[in-house]
């Protein structure tokens, strides 16, 4: 009896902690000295391939935060991203869809409109932004990232040191935003909230990918599909290793 | 005989001092400057009229022909993207150009079979 109560406890704490849909972001990231385009969580590198149409937008930014043209391209098992010119920065929108779930059970693909009993229902989107290279002001709000973080001050060159970060919903500092440090190898650390001015002051973990993660929900645009707009945005850098 | 012991532990701990992971070229071959991108050399020599681009990957040198290169500058405060042109093996040319210190030279080279890219951004100092 004692092994069936455990097994109850353990089979509930399972589904409580098995990653919520949330937890999956994009990012850009290098594969095989090319710039890919990540879906996933944590060392999940998922199918991006499968989602090349959630891709709403994808553009390059030169060194005066110019656009130019960035287009996604399937290569094989990954999206690669093509520029004609070196970018200073990289950004994306990803749309992941409207997803219901009834309690605790499994997210489906469906608005309130299709599953009327849920008991959450929301809209994703799921932005990115990446330095690229390196950067002669400060990263500004780009137009198309509805939530975005960007750097506040130099970006350190080794890690262990401190680097405050400001997230934003458009263009405004967003109070309450849950910020992940290192998405790629800690993503189930607790998350640290911003402060009223939308900023946050984390060490920098890695002499290499560093991606941060903020989530944050805005209202929703369509009450009878979705309680409100779950937006997840995350920042890449690279801290470069030492010369070999 | 302990002459030649001590040589020998000297050269061992020359050759363990190495960082383990150190391997290919990293060094200017042609009077530039080098900026790396993972196993990615790019040198770059600039002359008073003319600038040339070499390219190492992965210690082979690229075939320019089969490649597009392309330079941003930032010249008068504006940015300008400039075209090298496919030289003798991994040489690509372009026109001189003035970039005092601090300017950011920003390259991207492209094969034009696969796609591949490889950039890099230098900085003048």
């Amino acid at each position: 009896m004692r092994s069936l109560k455990l097994l109850i406890a353990a089979t509930a704490l399972s589904g409580i902690i098995t990653a919520p849909l949330n937890a999956h972001a994009v990012w850009f990231a290098q594969r095989a000295k090319q710039t890919a385009l990540i879906y996933g969580v944590g060392a999940d590198d998922l199918d991006a391939v499968k989602r090349f149409a959630l891709i709403e937008k994808m553009t390059g930014y030169d060194a005066n935060y110019q656009p130019i043209k960035a287009t996604p391209r399937i290569a094989g098992p990954i999206v690669l991203v093509d520029t004609d010119q070196q970018p200073t920065l990289l950004s994306v929108v990803f749309f992941n869809g409207i997803w219901s779930r009834v309690g605790t059970g499994e997210f489906e693909k469906k608005g309130r409109d299709e599953m009327p009993e849920a008991t959450l229902s929301e809209k994703n989107y799921k932005y990115s932004v990446a330095i690229m290279g390196p950067l002669d002001k400060p990263v500004p709000a780009l137009a198309d990232q509805a939530l975005q973080i960007v750097p506040v001050g130099t970006i350190p060159t080794m890690l262990g040191e401190k680097l405050t970060y400001k997230v934003l919903y458009h263009g405004a500092p967003a109070a309450g935003a849950k910020v992940i440090n290192d998405l790629v190898n800690d993503p189930d650390a607790k998350p640290v909230e911003t402060a009223a001015d939308g900023t946050v002051t984390l060490v920098v973990r890695n002499q290499g990918l560093n991606v941060i993660q903020a989530v944050f929900n805005g209202p929703t645009d369509d009450p009878k599909r979705y309680d409100h707009i779950e937006n997840t945005a995350t920042l890449a850098f690279v801290l470069a290793h030492a010369p070999e | 005989m302990k002459k030649i012991l001590t040589a020998a532990l000297a050269v061992t701990i020359a050759l363990m001092a190495q960082p383990i992971l150190a391997h290919g070229f990293t060094q200017p071959k042609h009077g530039g400057i080098v900026s790396m991108s993972g196993e990615t050399l790019f040198e770059l020599v600039m002359k008073p009229k003319t600038l040339e681009l070499y390219v190492i990957d992965d210690d082979d040198p690229v075939v320019a022909s089969g490649m597009s290169a392309k330079l941003t500058v930032n010249i008068g405060g504006k940015l300008q993207n400039i075209m090298l042109k496919p030289a003798a093996g991994n040489r690509f040319d372009g026109p001189g150009i003035k970039a005092p210190a601090g300017t950011k030279i920003a390259v991207l080279v492209i094969d034009k079979k696969s796609q591949a890219h490889l950039g890099t951004t230098f900085t003048i100092k």
